[in-house]
């Protein structure tokens, strides 16, 4: 039970392995999330946050603590980041659990706390460089920290973020990263030291070896902007008026160095597809510009050529009024009296081919595009110059690293890892950053670099349901209201996020969840056992089990998967054999609870059976004298022979609380009980005993709902006493 | 399989009202709804109320067995479950339970718990129990496409569809598929529908001799 000392897990997260694949199955977004964040689990007790404000405020901390533990940059991930989004189940039914805007309900909570958040154990073991203060160097660091390492970035620029930095404002509030930063360097010890050139006129790895560094994280990004080319030559023009690197212009505006109305009255024109060419584009917008952006791709994002930008960034765009010029290359860049003119802009007929970025033009189909400010964001490269110096590069000038451990095969000791190696999202840095973590450690320590690393994941499946709920809809503010560098993106309430967690299906195996175990509603993994000889072969279990978790095998008997059990009790509730027990859930042991509840009630007593997800209030005040209630794991456990052993016992009334159908979190629970309640309701008409059982629906979260239901029912049954008693 | 429904309550009383120990005894065969130990706890557990409101105290033993149709299980099974103390049994099973149990026990009262209604089949997804086999000892299936015109036709008709089939819908009762809509429908997607131009002669009542006797 989530106790007053909080949650505490009470038992280590465990790896379920699929026995015909032998890989480990988990929920598809945990798989997508770079760092693996346990985002199911974090669902699971977000949608049962109590419902004292303060009470789920602590929680909320609590949830964040756990996942601070994976990712301490999760308030930055909560306003850039997505990609478990990519992969959730539910994204091809009505849309994907909005993971993003859950963790920001977390960080509004999260981040006031975080300045406070204690510091780890102070390290004591060797000094480890990281080179880059990115989001790569960061978590490496952080990561070496906890394992007890010195660990020290060292950064060129006088401020922390890398890449994080060229992230418009009104996507990524300053104060978030400036907090996030900060106080991840504070409770990770990590020594910072600003300004520090490594290579040419700088450092050198050498140096950083006779300072008493034993190991090395090379993460220094791609901060080169890469300059326009078509037919693989670069195209002229670079040195006009009015020609500028995106990347540039983000870093200043960022920065507050470029005056708010910087292209007023200009029409800017952008070249690329990517996001952070939309950010270059909605950038030049707030800052006055009449922008249209043109790329090389199509606008079917599901083609091999479609454009890469994500399609919020895309709407969000085209609200503003930025015109999108697709399957465009620039051929020529035309001046006038050393300023820029126009474009030359040839029609690309295609973007990969198999040897992968090679694009075709058909140059008789070329238009103009005129402008004032040309803003180029076609990507960006490393800078390789330090890389080749220190001899870290093959033959062919690319880093020549281990995959697997990200260690240098030219050099010991030196590791390399984030966008430098393979220009990616900001979370997949963070990933090298903590594999390069793991590989120093077993570096320092002696130990095998590969052992045990190379794991395998399969995707569990998504639980079948009657219907699927809606996604909830991304609130901007209007266009008129958000041309500016505040956020407009709106986050969610306390009732919005619960419910957007209660949608996520819990997809993944139990074991490696447990968020029900740590909110008390399970004392442990679901433990199902069939009694073969009492089975009848009927088929009920496999056929009405949401999860597919029960197989039949020849000749009928049931076998259950306990990876994929959720512990509902719907097969219990359906065998007419009673051959399935529920470990914890046992008819006996609920039993035995009824029989201890039934004395202890006076009369006019009511005995309350409700399912632990309805999120209900404790019973108290006036209501405790005469109700008990007895809490289940689902509402597929409300079994007609426990109410009528209720009523056999001498308990003057049964209520059964479930959530509405729309509202049940396990597949049919809801559905079930109600199905049962009529039947049974039927049985006990023809003895008179009809008006002794109810069944009320309550959405989640409303005690009042409750106490209506329960003041109601309690007069009923009065009434029916006295007029028993007359 | 057999389909049964549950009698009132009342009529269950009343049987068993002049004994207080009682066995109630499922049946794991093919009885649908299922009929098993779970029903027949239920039942103990509703009856145990009922009397209460009738000032009626029973003792029920509450047990089930694997079919109640077979006369040497049953008694195999019953030997353990019966003693000295049973006054009265009370059957979960179709009609053949009491039966069997009767002839076993020809000292001991026996009652149904269960109106026997139809065979049929189970349909899961819709959650219906539906008659598909009127056992009329002459089985036409080959002829019409797997689908039973003598259990499912209201008229029974051997060269249907009547007039009354109106979109695919008996006009007894709307709700219910037509047989011979359902029969054609079969026959034309098997490219068979030729099979119906021969006119099917009035069904032989006296296919078998009843009451039915097999000798194994």
């Amino acid at each position: 039970m989530a106790s007053q000392e909080g949650l505490t897990l009470v038992e280590e997260l465990e790896e379920v392995v699929d026995e015909a694949s032998g890989k480990i199955c988990l929920p598809p977004c945990q798989i997508a999330c770079p760092l693996g964040e346990d985002i199911q689990r974090n669902n699971g007790m977000i949608a049962l946050l109590p419902l004292d404000p303060e009470e789920a405020s602590r929680q909320i901390i609590e949830i964040g603590d756990e996942i601070y533990e994976k990712n301490p940059l999760f308030p930055v991930c909560s306003y850039i980041c997505g990609l478990c989004e990519q992969e959730c189940n539910y994204k091809d039914q009505t849309g994907a659990v909005r993971r993003r805007l859950l963790l920001r309900f977390l960080i509004e909570h999260y981040l006031p706390y975080l300045k406070n958040k204690s510091p780890i154990a102070a390290p004591t073991k060797e000094k480890v460089a990281l080179i880059g203060g990115g989001p790569g160097g960061l978590m490496c660091a952080y990561t070496l920290s906890k394992k007890g390492y010195q660990a020290t970035i060292l950064e060129k620029s006088s401020e922390l973020g890398g890449a994080l930095s060229y992230i418009p404002k009104y996507r990524l509030p300053i104060d978030v990263m400036d907090t996030t930063l900060n106080n991840l360097v504070r409770i990770a010890h990590i020594e910072v030291n600003f300004g520090v050139e490594m290579g040419d006129g700088g450092k050198t790895l050498d140096d950083l070896r006779k300072e008493g560094y034993r190991a090395v994280f090379i993460a220094t990004g791609t901060p080169s902007p890469r300059p326009l080319t078509f037919e693989r030559e670069l195209v002229a023009g670079a040195d006009l008026e009015g020609l500028i690197f995106g990347l540039n212009l983000l870093y200043d505006a960022n920065q507050g160095e470029v005056a708010p109305n910087l292209f007023q009255g200009m029409r800017v024109i952008v070249v690329g597809g990517g996001n952070v060419a939309f950010d270059v584009a909605r950038t030049a917008r707030r800052l006055g510009g009449d922008v249209s952006l043109v790329c090389l791709e199509s606008d079917d994002k599901s083609s091999k050529d479609g454009i890469p930008a994500d399609v919020e960034e895309i709407e969000g765009a085209t609200e503003e009024g930025i015109r999108i010029t697709y399957s465009r290359g620039v051929s020529k860049i035309v001046g006038e009296n050393g300023k820029f003119k126009k474009i030359e802009c040839p029609r690309c007929t295609s973007v990969f081919d198999e040897s992968g970025f090679n694009p075709q033009f058909d140059k008789s189909d070329v238009i103009y595009l005129e402008g004032d400010v040309l803003l180029i964001t076609i990507g960006q490269g490393p800078e390789g110059a330090f890389l080749q110096q220190e001899g870290l590069l093959d033959e062919r000038g690319r880093i020549n690293i281990d995959q697997l451990t990200l260690m240098s095969n030219l050099k010991e000791g030196i590791f390399i890892g984030g966008d430098v190696r393979r220009v990616g999202f900001a979370a997949e840095a963070m990933r090298d950053g903590v594999t390069a973590a793991e590989s120093i450690d077993r570096y320092l320590k002696g130990e095998d670099l590969r052992a045990g690393r190379e794991k395998e994941y399969m995707g569990a499946p998504i639980p079948k349901r009657a219907h699927y709920k809606p996604q909830p809809e991304l609130a901007w503010l209007p266009v008129e209201e958000r041309l500016n560098f505040e956020p407009f993106e709106k986050g969610f309430t306390t009732e919005e996020a619960v419910g957007e967690a209660r949608r996520c299906l819990c997809c993944g195996p139990c074991r490696s969840c447990k968020a029900c175990i740590t909110l008390g509603i399970q004392p442990g993994p679901p433990s199902i056992e069939v009694d073969e000889d009492l089975c009848i072969r009927c088929g009920n279990c496999a056929f009405y089990c949401p999860y597919e978790a029960v197989k039949l095998e020849s000749p009928g008997v049931a076998s259950i998967d306990l990876a994929s059990c959720k512990g509902c009790g719907m097969c219990v509730a359906r065998c007419p054999a009673m051959a399935i027990t529920l470990e914890n859930w046992e008819r006996e042991r609920i039993s035995d609870l009824i029989s201890k509840l039934s004395a202890q009630i006076k009369r006019p007593s009511i005995l309350v059976f409700r399912c632990k997800w309805a999120v209900l209030p404790p019973l108290d005040g006036e209501f405790t004298q005469n109700i008990r209630a007895i809490e289940l794991p689902c509402a597929a456990r409300v079994d007609s022979l426990h109410i009528l052993e209720a009523f056999q016992k001498g308990v003057d009334g049964v209520l059964i609380a479930v959530c509405p159908d729309e509202d049940c979190k396990r597949e049919g629970g809801s559905r079930e009980a109600q199905r049962l309640v009529v039947a049974l309701k039927e049985s006990l008409s023809q003895i008179g005993l009809q008006d002794r059982l109810h069944l009320c629906t309550i959405a989640p979260r409303h005690p009042e709902a409750v106490d209506n239901e329960l003041e109601e029912f309690k007069k009923r049954i009065t009434d029916i006493c006295a007029a028993e008693a007359a | 399989m057999i389909v049964t429904t549950l009698k009132p309550l009342d009529e269950i009383l009343n049987f068993i009202s002049p004994y207080k120990n009682i066995l109630i005894v499922g049946c794991d065969g093919c009885t649908q709804p299922p009929r098993g130990i779970r029903e027949a706890e239920a039942l103990s557990q509703l009856l145990e109320l009922g009397g209460k409101q009738r000032n009626k105290e029973f003792a029920f033993k509450v047990n089930t067995l694997v079919k109640q149709c077979d006369s040497y299980l049953t008694a195999v099974a019953l030997t353990d479950m019966i003693d000295d103390d049973v006054e009265a049994v009370l059957s979960l099973a179709c009609g053949l339970g009491p039966q069997t149990i009767a002839i076993l026990y020809p000292e001991l009262p026996v009652f149904p718990a269960q109106n026997t209604v139809f065979i049929g089949s189970e349909e899961r997804e819709a959650g219906t129990l539906e008659e598909r086999c009127a056992a009329c000892g002459d089985c036409v299936l080959g002829l019409t496409g797997g689908i039973c015109p003598i259990s499912r036709c209201a008229k029974s008709l051997l060269n249907g569809p009547c007039g009354g089939s109106q979109n695919g819908k008996c006009e007894v009762d709307p709700n219910k598929d037509c047989a011979w809509a359902l029969i054609i429908e079969r026959l034309d997607k098997l490219g068979r529908l030729q099979d119906l131009e021969a006119i099917q002669p009035p069904k032989d009542h006296q296919a078998i001799a009843r009451p039915g006797k097999i000798t194994l």
